[in-house]
């Protein structure tokens, strides 16, 4: 059977957000077996990941350490790098489907393949991108009035459309502590994952926020357990939380923070019912395990390009400027504002099924939806006009031939979708 | 036949000349007894040079912790004899291509050694090196390859001088066969006296033909100093040390977009121990000249482990402190000057008439200082004081010169040319001459570049760089006068002496020949970075001669000129300039994945 590599290089968050395309090549390419390429760190969750094969781990320290070897002269560099290759065991691929548009990424699917799909596919030094990768790219940098969604756009990238099924994961066969498999199993509780932040601190919501959220959830909803999620890097802010929060309030909150490994946290999140955070790896983890997310999406993220991927779930847009009080600048490392006020209440009303349509100051709500462009986010009942607009971008960048300058693709695989 | 005698025999097939000496030559320097594994073992009153259990297994120790630097093709040079158990286990563990030398400085121990344990089936592939320090300095560099020092301490220190001088004269043996070229990133102070310095270092490496970046810490002086208006000593001392903090920041900085080979700091530099540690993690070598008087700056204590190499101009007491404080490498490297700055000029009439005196000294104004030279004033000759710190000087007011401001280098050069006979004083916060003083000043090295006339103060270590045909040379305060009364009257012979001077300056001590031997002493104790790079194995020609393992390179290699320095980066840039459309190999893939990695920022700051 031909075998293809999907790779990946990128953080948990992007990881999590390529499950849509190795869904929609799985199916696209019934014949063929995947294997994927990821940061070494996130080999275990992409062993959960359906319709992979293999999970190959890039470790960069490695390659960093190789390259600051001691007194070895460039021949020595290359032996070195082909033993470590050869250690990987890497099978020769037919194809490498590149998602980064990054030189590490563009080089390792080179190595690996001699057909690379994606970023660098016309060679490793080519300045050129394929459609899919210019636009992406052109949305980092001028944002614009883009609809099209992240986990789609990489869908674009390997040549196939959006998956007619959203992908989940399913970590079923994980060994827990006997206090979170107790947690978990007990069938009593509508749990409530609450990611308390990771990655960039521009992400983190201020800890008497979330004490605010965790009792009003508590208060309000009778059967409710919070569940703190979170990594080594959140274990103080989460003890934190813990000490300010009544000794009432403790027998209601379970606090995961620091203390799972990637899988096990996916078998905490297949557990919880929704999932509150804001716009960071785990919240996508939360989103794959089948959890309702609310996202509370402020600094540089936004609704429409990395929203949870499913329908159902909401985001709360921070927009800042809607206040009159508020210029909506940037802070002194060029950031945006961070939020003066956020949606508890109104996060806790979306959880109770009430005001779906309720806007908070400076804040919109906006809920996702599917069509058969992939995701979408709408703010009230009818979509705006952006919505549409991705029918043509899809059509646009897939197109069978075209010229790269004009960003038109020739993507085969999605030819006749919409035609 | 005895074991000494078969020794020998095989000794004559190598090197006859030391066979016959052997013949000719007493043991009794190690006095011999069996250990408790049954093998003869050696002791020097009292000390061990090997184990008295089981010195095989010792050797093995000291072997293996050696041997896994160890690279095939390079000359192994072991500082050690005692009874080789060292050298067979070592033998055992280095590849057949490696050369091993071993120093021999005195041959009675050596005689000791054929006496009880047998050259047989091992003695051929080694080299005995013996003479004086220079011949024997001069063989291992003949051979032409990576040379790498491996010391054996409980041998090593009963001959200790003579191993000294044999890494002395090996060190200039490879840097006059240096070829090779290093990037150097020099990081001045903010500023001080070390400032000049490091322009002199910067223009000696870059006249030795290295790439040198230069971090001119001076730029921030005007900022720094303005700090002194805030009055809270605590407070302006703590704002003082963030922004000191702030520049060390800076200096990474540059060392992460240009990675340099040495980061060479000269005193002052304000390089935190943090930021030397993050070096330290990008594997970026250090080395930091301290030109102060170690018993009165103290900070290097703090500082000892930030640095790879410590460079300092005091001897003996400096060394062995440093050393217990915990550094690794330590070198004396007195001061130096730049003939190119401090040399012969002619003055205007105008300069003439400001700078020009029959005694002049120029210098802040110490105790001692204000001390001895009062004593000056009131002869029949002029007399001019010049420099800055002269607050409240007395009687000596009369004399300082354009009201006490700071004298900068081109108009110091104009006043050693000026003056007849120039005073050299070396400071002390006490009065009198510094008892403890050893190290020599830079004026001293400067005025005699100029082929000015001095009288100095006497200095522990000024006669290895000077003599009396050069200088005068004063022990007591006392003589100043008479010295000056001399030579004023003796126009001759002080030219003579002060161009003596000069040549021998230029001959020895010129801050070109303390970068030399600068990069040579950290090449012989780097030899796989800094000593490969000195000795031209980074070239083009070198890697193409050795580039069997990876013929793949030799077309990427061949486009550049035989004498260029390629690394990973050149070679990455070579493969980038193909162009877009290029269909690159493998072995080019890996090479920029390597560089990509290697030009990792991200985690510098």
């Amino acid at each position: 059977m031909p075998r293809s590599l999907l790779l990946q290089l990128a953080r948990l968050g992007d990881l999590i957000q390529s499950l849509p395309a190795i869904s929609s090549l799985h199916s696209s390419f019934p014949d063929q077996l995947f294997d994927l390429l990821c940061s070494a760190p996130l080999t275990s969750i992409g062993k959960l990941f359906p319709g992979i094969q293999g999970v190959y781990p890039w470790e960069g320290e490695r390659w960093h350490d190789l390259a600051i070897m001691d007194g070895v002269d460039q021949g020595r560099f290359v032996i070195a790098a082909e033993q470590y290759l050869a250690d990987c065991a890497f099978p020769r691929y037919s194809v490498a489907y590149n998602l980064n548009n990054h030189p590490r990424s563009v080089l390792a699917s080179h190595l690996l393949s001699d057909r690379v799909v994606g970023a660098g596919d016309q060679g490793p030094l080519h300045l050129s991108l394929p459609p899919w990768v210019a636009y992406l790219r052109q949305i980092a940098n001028d944002r614009g009035t883009n609809r099209i969604h992240l986990a789609d756009a990489f869908c674009g990238v390997c040549e196939v459309n959006p998956p007619a099924v959203v992908p989940t994961i399913e970590a079923t066969h994980v060994d827990l502590p006997t206090d979170l498999a107790h947690m978990v199993n007990d069938g009593s509780w509508e749990r409530v994952g609450i990611v308390l932040g990771a990655g960039d601190g521009d992400r983190r919501v201020p800890i008497a926020v979330w004490r605010q959220f965790i009792e009003a959830c508590i208060d309000q909803l009778p059967n409710c357990l919070c569940v703190l999620i979170g990594g080594l890097g959140e274990r103080e802010a989460a003890l934190a939380l813990e000490d300010q929060l009544p000794p009432s309030y403790l027998s209601r909150l379970f606090n995961c923070v620091g203390r799972t490994s990637l899988p096990q946290l996916a078998h905490v999140f297949n557990r919880c019912q929704w999932v509150v955070g804001s716009d960071t790896g785990p919240l996508h983890v939360g989103v794959a395990c089948g959890a309702r997310a609310i996202g509370w999406y402020f600094s540089r993220a936004r609704v429409h390009e990395t929203g949870p991927y499913g329908v159902g779930h909401y985001v709360w847009q921070y927009r800042p400027g809607t206040d009159p009080g508020k210029l909506g600048g940037q802070d002194l490392n060029g950031l945006p504002q961070p939020p003066g006020s956020w949606p508890v209440r109104e996060t806790l009303q979306l959880i109770q099924g009430q005001h779906e349509s309720a806007n908070a100051s400076e804040w919109e709500l906006w809920k996702s939806y599917r069509d058969e462009c992939g995701m979408f986010y709408m703010n009230g009942e009818q979509p705006d006009s952006a919505v549409p607009q991705r029918k043509i971008i899809w059509e646009q960048l897939s197109a069978p031939s075209g010229n790269r300058d004009l960003n038109v693709g020739r993507h085969s695989h999605m030819a006749g979708r919409w035609s | 036949m005895n074991v000494f005698q078969e020794n020998v025999s095989i000794l004559r097939s190598q090197d006859p000349a030391l066979a016959s000496q052997v013949l000719n030559t007493p043991g009794g320097i190690l006095s011999i007894h069996p250990a408790k594994s049954g093998q003869p073992t050696a002791v020097v009153k009292n000390r061990s040079i090997h184990s008295s259990y089981d010195p095989i297994r010792e050797a093995e120790q000291w072997a293996a912790h050696h041997a896994k630097d160890c690279q095939a093709g390079e000359v192994l040079v072991v500082l050690g004899v005692g009874l080789w158990y060292h050298l067979e286990a070592l033998l055992a563990k280095v590849s057949q291509d490696s050369l091993i030398m071993v120093v021999v400085p005195n041959l009675q121990e050596f005689v000791d050694g054929l006496a009880v344990r047998s050259l047989k089936g091992w003695g051929e592939r080694v080299k005995w090196v013996w003479g004086d320090p220079e011949p024997m300095a001069r063989q291992v560099a003949q051979q032409g390859r990576r040379v790498r020092l491996l010391t054996y301490e409980p041998a090593l220190s009963l001959h200790s001088d003579a191993y000294d001088a044999f890494r002395l004269q090996l060190r200039q043996q490879l840097a006059k066969r240096a070829s090779g070229t290093l990037h150097v990133m020099v990081v001045g102070p903010i500023y001080g006296g070390s400032l000049p310095i490091g322009g002199y270092v910067v223009r000696a490496l870059e006249s030795l033909g290295h790439r040198v970046s230069w971090v001119d810490h001076s730029l921030h002086e005007r900022g720094y100093q303005h700090l002194n208006t805030i009055r809270d000593d605590r407070l302006r001392m703590t704002v003082q040390q963030r922004f000191s903090d702030t520049l060390g920041v800076i200096s990474l900085a540059h060392v992460a977009e240009d990675p340099p080979d040495v980061v060479l700091a000269m005193s002052q530099a304000p390089l935190s121990m943090a930021v030397l540690e993050q070096m330290r993690r990008k594997k970026v070598l250090t080395a930091m000249w301290f030109v102060e008087n170690f018993r009165h700056l103290t900070y290097w204590q703090q500082m000892i482990d930030g640095y790879d190499f410590w460079f300092v101009m005091q001897q003996a007491a400096c060394v062995e402190a440093f050393k217990h404080a915990g550094a690794s490498h330590v070198s004396y490297l007195p001061l130096a000057a730049d003939p190119n700055i401090h040399q012969s000029v002619d003055l205007t009439e105008q300069e003439r008439a400001e700078l020009e005196a029959d005694v002049s000294f120029l210098g802040a104004g110490y105790r001692n200082r204000r001390e001895i030279l009062s004593a000056l004033l009131g002869h029949e000759w002029t007399f001019k004081l010049w420099g800055n710190e002269w607050d409240n000087c007395g009687t000596l007011a009369k004399v300082l010169q354009r009201n006490g401001a700071r004298i900068d280098t081109p108009t110091s050069v104009k006043i050693f040319n000026g003056t007849t006979v120039n005073i050299n004083l070396h400071s002390y916060t006490k009065e009198g001459f510094d008892p403890d003083g050893d190290s020599v000043n830079p004026r001293t090295f400067e005025l005699a570049s100029c082929g000015a006339f001095q009288v100095v103060d006497h200095r522990t270590l000024l006669p290895d760089l000077f003599d009396g045909t050069m200088m005068k040379i004063v022990r007591t305060p006392e003589e100043f006068v008479p010295a000056i009364n001399t030579y004023l009257h003796e126009p001759e012979q002080r030219r003579a002496m002060a161009e003596a001077s000069k040549q021998h300056v230029l001959k020895f001590h010129t801050y070109v020949h303390r970068m030399h031997t600068l990069l040579s002493a950290m090449g012989l104790a780097s030899p796989d970075r800094i000593g490969a790079i000195l000795q031209g194995e980074r070239q083009a020609e070198s890697l193409l001669a050795r580039s069997g393992e990876s013929p793949e390179l030799i077309p990427l290699l061949n486009t550049f000129s035989k004498q260029d320095r390629v690394e990973l980066v050149d070679m990455a840039r070579a493969i980038r300039l193909k162009g877009p459309e290029a269909q690159l190999k493998r072995e080019e893939l890996l090479i920029l994945m390597m560089d990509e990695y290697r030009q990792e920022k991200r985690d510098f700051l």
